[in-house]
């Protein structure tokens, strides 16, 4: 019989054998978030003439199962800007809650921009105040983002941002979980990537093309792709929210619905729906 | 009882409610040569007189680059200066680099506020002994801004700090109407003008003693704002400037008033 | 005064035999020095207004601002040592931060309150730190409509009372002062520093009562100008500036945000508030302005 005090109330060895500390085991790695969870699927935008044009469907998934339909994925910051977010949905509200602090900070400072005494001065009325435009947003994001990759903690989200930079031109850009940042005429992430950027590479490959694009025409492209991604990706909804941010702010419409539907190529797909054959 | 016993740390309020330690920093700031800065709607200029322990010892700076759109001028101790502006560069990188922009100068002035005022409320530290002139541009224009040891921030058309500043301020004060739509040089003119007043007898603006500072907001045609980025000025560079101030003597401002003169 | 000379002065947190904390009181002195600053609850929101003294010609007209925004309903004015406030406000901010991220819901303004005068308040209990200078006016709208989740995504399930009581109103304008000592109540109407005497005896000439009855906000906004005017003493300041803020419900003009007062109201306000100056004055004669001067001293 071992009498030493660390033997003291435990199983005897010789009977019940040594005691199996491994689950106490400390050492290895510490994991954070491994795979998103509930997860929203594509986010695509375009820039046109005046501004940009950012759509998501209200979709969130968890695993294959459509377990929220009413989930909101385009988000304003102070009016100015659009974030639309794929990816995980925990994250997404994270980051929601974190830009909206950071909305409120910018607004102190910036609350009375109005700057009275200058009303006569064109030089100040005209230039847009000193709050965060989308470029610096999407900086900061892209920040962000790559400190929570280097800390084994990734954010798990694919995010664009529309908005103006700071010369009031069109801006719009992307930042992923590992940190990764860049900017196109057109973006979409997730299915989006595949399908439906190359449809809007048909009307704004570049630069000088999207900025011969109407603020109608580039809707009509993005609800285009909209239908097309829910033709094709299991994980969309045909309920989306769409953004177009211009010099006049942001106009946000959440519920809108997919119109024209036409499921007729469907009857000539092998292996879907009744087809027996 | 003459000893004041109200004035040894900068937590102990008079039953007057003043804190004397920092009224005793602000002393200090008027122990530092003067320093003149004022904005336009499109420049904002710091103008300094530099002080040399003797003939033959170099002069001692007193206007300070913190980033491409931010520059100071300081009067009192230099070394607290340096803190602050350190403290000030390193706000502006960190800005510059999370954000990709310049950082507002009212933010950047306001978080030197509140450091400073942290130095007053607590057991152990002392008040910043160095008043500051901030000159920059951000989104909004030309900006320039006094910082006081107390921490109070105020942004100012033009100000003078330092010794004998006082008689600046009254040029200034008579000519603020003129500043807003004065051009870069006529800016500057009126900086140099003002540190005049606040020379001694038998002092002169020298190539050797005189410090220009100027950052700009210059709008560009495709309606953006480009900065003129600060630059500091000395020697043979402000050679011009002090020449086309030198013959207008008096300048019609300032002469034989018996102002008040901090010593 | 007693406390000179007795030792009970000279460090902060010390109770002098008759049980009182010197320091705090000459803080309180230091808010006195202050310029006016009032605060004025009406049925429909609040009201914010603070008198700020020019002290130099040279400084830019309009741009130094005195009353700050807390979160996006709360607004903060205060008298005394404006540093003290800067520090008060930074601190302000951190606490409705921080209830945001516990909560994911705004701060009320009684929370805010309550909060900032606990941090007055322990910095009354150390000899390593001194008391606040600042006597500050803390004025809030909070939201009357049910408020969704901060990061809250879609409309989440339908059924169930949330908590809410049916019939039960939420929310509404609130104000209060929090004093250097911590000390702090809820008022309808606020004032502090220079001119607080003037000004409190014209807030209690208003009708602030419940939520049927009283004034508006609008016609807060007016008395606000009217009293700060009237509170200045021209003898001693020459120039100020008025600087006013407001918050009203989701109904409002503010929609539920602290604001500063529209330039066309405020000069509007100011314009009002001159006139009846000037009609005091006719009114009431010399004797009067004789009165005030004996006041000073």
């Amino acid at each position: 019989m071992d009498h030493r005090p660390q033997a003291w109330g435990r199983p005897r060895d010789d009977i019940y054998g040594a005691y199996d500390a491994s689950y106490l085991q400390t050492s290895g790695p510490k994991t954070a978030t491994q795979s998103p969870v509930v997860t929203g699927t594509s986010v695509i935008a375009i820039k046109f003439k005046d501004g940009i044009v950012m759509a998501a469907d209200n979709l969130a998934s968890y695993g294959s199962l459509a377990r929220f339909t009413d989930v909101k994925r385009l988000r304003t910051f102070l009016d100015t800007s659009v974030v639309g977010f794929g990816g995980d949905v925990s994250d997404m509200q994270f980051l929601d809650r974190h830009l909206k602090e950071l909305a409120i900070d910018e607004a102190y400072e910036h609350n009375d921009d109005q700057q009275q005494q200058d009303d006569d001065d064109s030089h100040h009325k005209s230039t847009p105040g000193t709050a965060l435009n989308a470029a610096n947003l999407h900086k900061y994001l892209q920040k962000l983002m790559y400190r929570r990759r280097n800390d084994f903690d990734p954010l798990w989200n694919q995010i664009l941002v529309g908005g103006l930079d700071a010369a009031r031109k069109p801006f719009l850009a992307s930042v992923d979980l590992r940190g990764t940042a860049f900017t196109s005429p057109s973006l979409a992430t997730g299915f989006g990537a595949a399908l439906a950027q190359p449809i809007m590479r048909r009307y704004a490959a570049t630069d000088e093309d999207a900025a011969r694009l109407t603020r109608e025409q580039a809707v009509d492209v993005v609800k285009e792709c909209m239908k097309v991604l829910f033709y094709r990706d299991a994980r969309s909804l045909d309920r989306y929210s769409i953004a177009v941010v211009t010099k006049d702010g942001v106009e946000l419409s959440e519920d809108e619905q997919l119109e024209r539907q036409s499921w007729a190529f469907a009857e000539r797909i092998r292996g879907y729906g009744t087809q027996t054959v | 009882m003459f000893r004041n016993n109200y004035d040894n740390d900068s937590v102990t309020f008079s039953p007057q409610g003043r804190i004397f330690q920092v009224e005793y920093a602000a002393e200090a700031v008027k122990q530092g040569s003067v320093v003149v800065g004022i904005a336009s709607k499109t420049h904002a200029v710091l103008v300094a007189i530099k002080r040399n322990a003797e003939e033959l010892s170099s002069y001692q700076k007193k206007l300070f680059p913190i980033d491409e759109h931010v520059g100071i001028a300081i009067a009192g101790l230099t070394s607290d200066a340096r803190v602050l502006s350190n403290f000030m560069k390193q706000q502006c990188l960190g800005h510059r680099l999370t954000y990709g922009r310049n950082m507002p100068v009212r933010t950047l002035v306001e978080m030197i506020g509140s450091k400073a005022q942290i130095n007053t409320q607590h057991y152990g530290k002392r008040p910043y002994g160095v008043g500051l002139l901030v000159a920059g541009v951000d989104d909004q224009g030309p900006h320039l801004f006094e910082f006081q040891p107390s921490g109070m921030t105020e942004e100012m058309v033009a100000f003078a700090i330092g010794a004998r500043s006082q008689m600046a301020r009254t040029y200034l004060e008579k000519n603020i109407d003129a500043f807003r739509g004065c051009s870069r040089e006529e800016l500057i003119r009126h900086g140099l003008r003002a540190l005049k007043e606040s020379l001694v007898q038998d002092r002169e603006l020298t190539v050797d003693n005189t410090s220009v500072g100027v950052v700009g907001a210059v709008k560009a045609d495709d309606g953006t704002t480009k900065v003129e980025p600060f630059r500091v000025f000395d020697g043979q560079e402000v050679t011009a400037w002090i020449e086309s101030v030198a013959d207008d003597k008096e300048g019609g401002a300032g002469e034989g008033e018996g102002m008040e003169v901090d010593s | 005064m007693t406390s000179i000379g007795t030792g009970y002065d000279l460090a902060n947190s010390i109770f002098s035999p008759d049980g009182r904390n010197f320091q705090v009181e000459y803080a309180v002195k230091a808010v006195e020095n202050g310029g006016t600053a009032i605060g004025i609850r009406c049925k429909d929101g609040v009201v914010l207004a603070v008198e700020k003294i020019i002290t130099s010609k040279l400084l830019k007209p309009g741009a130094n601002k005195r009353i700050a925004t807390v979160d996006r309903h709360l607004g903060v004015a205060y008298s005394g040592m404006v540093p003290d406030g800067r520090h008060f406000v930074d601190r302000a901010r951190d606490e409705a931060r921080a209830w945001r991220d516990t909560f994911k819901t705004p701060i009320s303004t009684a929370d805010l309150a309550s909060r900032m005068g606990g941090y007055m308040q322990a910095y009354t209990l150390y000899q390593s730190v001194r008391p606040f200078g600042i006597t500050a006016i803390v004025g809030g709208f909070d939201s009357r409509e049910e408020a969704p989740v901060d990061g809250e995504v879609g409309s989440g399930p339908s059924c169930g009372a949330g908590g809410k009581v049916s019939s039960k109103t939420h929310g509404g304008p609130f104000l209060y002062m929090i004093e250097p000592s911590g000390l702090y109540w809820g008022y309808y109407g606020a004032a502090t520093g220079k001119g607080r005497q003037a000004a409190k005896a014209e807030l209690e000439k208003l009708d602030l009562s419940g939520a049927e009855g009283g004034i508006t906000l609008e016609q807060a906004v007016k008395e606000a100008a009217r009293i700060i005017y009237v509170a200045h003493d021209d003898s001693k300041d020459k120039e100020f500036e008025l600087e006013m803020t407001w918050i009203s419900g989701a109904d409002g003009p503010t929609k539920g945000l602290h604001q500063e007062v529209p330039k066309a109201l405020r000069e509007e306000a100011e314009r009002l508030a001159k006139k009846a100056l000037e009609s005091d004055d006719e009114d009431e004669g010399t004797e009067e302005k004789k009165g005030e001067e004996k006041m000073e001293e």
